[in-house]
């Protein structure tokens, strides 16, 4: 009796019906070198199963969490759902960044732009810094220069925002000494206009105020108190 | 919400999946990620009592097909990616799947897509022929015709003691 290769691999799979199994368990019990198959085909199984077993086990990044679970909805619902930001397009976005930082810093030097720097750290200034300080997410005009986005308590304790301002999306905590620059991205609809959606924020950054928030994002109350409350 | 909760139980299993067809981790999130937007979409064709991820992993598999077929285009047009791949990706914190380039990877890499699919389904994934021939959208005997080619250019690659 011939077994051909498939049916010796659904054996080898569990994959056959009762009648057809025992067929197969037959064949092998008389040819050694069907048994030496099936043993191959089983290792092989478990070399290649137990190759990707770890991957599962990993930790799932919170963008992908965040689509699901409704602890984290509070900063992703606001957008609009969209395809996510292509790698060669956050390739983009970052060397953009990194030109924008230098537009912005070099400008500073004429004290004009939103930062000046102080030691390493780059603190917010001018319209952007009086953003930051009274601005509301919750009641703010649909055509104000910087939009605030989320709010929230970081986790060294203070104040954070994220803001966009044209071409700018940002992250920025209040300390002592003002509002540090702790993130940026290229702001979206610049350079990309194709993946432009109103209001919403450079999906790296919200993964960044994602992994530095404590508890929730502020809501319009709390917003409002730590604004009276001069962000301390 | 359940179907949402049932998503994130498979969020594991997707993300697998989806290194097993992209073959790389920052792609592999993305997949996952427009899976998962897709499948939220269009829960309505869910139909509740037949398996979600089955579902989930047609779903997957379809959008990365497409995606080949959008970067076929995209590559005959742009500068690759390589370009930029250093620069600043700090602020994105994403967790990279570290999956060691091993023999095994290395030969899962050498086989063509059709077989690299079927293997990750069957022999990964754990779906029965029938399971996975249906998310594949092909014929049991395809299915089979595929896995013995795969299985055999593994096993060559891996030496036969596999």
């Amino acid at each position: 009796m011939t077994i051909d290769r498939e049916t010796l691999m659904a054996y080898a799979d569990g994959e056959l019906d009762e009648l057809t199994r025992r067929r197969v368990e037959q064949a092998i019990a008389d040819d050694p070198a069907l048994a030496a198959q099936v043993e191959a085909d089983r290792a092989l199984r478990a070399r290649i199963s137990g190759h990707y077993a770890g991957v599962a086990d990993q930790p799932v990044p919170d963008r992908l969490r965040a689509l699901l679970d409704s602890n984290v909805h509070e900063i992703t619902d606001a957008r609009p759902m969209r395809q996510p930001v292509r790698r060669w397009v956050m390739n983009a976005a970052a060397i953009a960044a990194t030109l924008i930082i230098g537009v912005f810093v070099g400008r500073e030097m004429g004290d004009a732009g939103p930062f000046r720097t102080t030691g390493d750290m780059l603190v917010a200034q001018g319209a952007l810094a009086r953003a930051l300080d009274t601005q509301l997410a919750s009641s703010q005009s649909a055509s104000a220069a910087t939009r605030i986005g989320v709010s929230f308590r970081g986790v060294d304790g203070g104040y954070c925002r994220t803001f966009s301002s044209g071409k700018l999306d940002g992250l920025a905590c209040r300390t002592e000494q003002g509002w540090i620059l702790r993130n940026m991205a290229n702001g979206e609809g610049q350079a990309i206009p194709e993946y432009r959606q109103a209001g919403s924020m450079n999906p790296a950054l919200l993964a960044a105020a994602q992994a530095m928030m404590v508890g929730d994002p502020l809501d319009a109350a709390a917003e409002q108190a730590a604004r009276d409350g001069h962000w301390r | 919400m359940a179907f949402e909760s049932d998503l994130l139980a498979l969020l594991p299993r997707l993300r697998r999946f989806a290194l097993s067809l992209s073959r790389d981790a920052t792609d592999g999130d993305d997949l996952c990620q427009m899976a998962v937007e897709r499948a939220l979409k269009s829960r309505d064709q869910w139909q509740p009592g037949t398996r979600l991820d089955s579902w989930m992993f047609r779903i997957m598999r379809n959008l990365w097909i497409d995606e080949v077929r959008m970067r076929g285009r995209r590559d005959r047009t742009f500068a690759p990616e390589e370009a930029g791949a250093t620069v600043g990706d700090d602020g994105d914190r994403r967790i990279e799947m570290a999956l060691e380039v091993t023999d095994v990877g290395r030969a899962m890499d050498r086989l063509p897509p059709e077989q690299r699919e079927a293997i990750a389904l069957v022999l990964v994934e754990g779906f029965a022929y029938r399971e996975a021939a249906e998310i594949l959208d092909i014929p049991m005997g395809t299915l089979t015709s595929r896995l013995v080619r795969g299985r055999e250019a593994l096993m060559r690659e891996l030496g036969e003691a596999a």
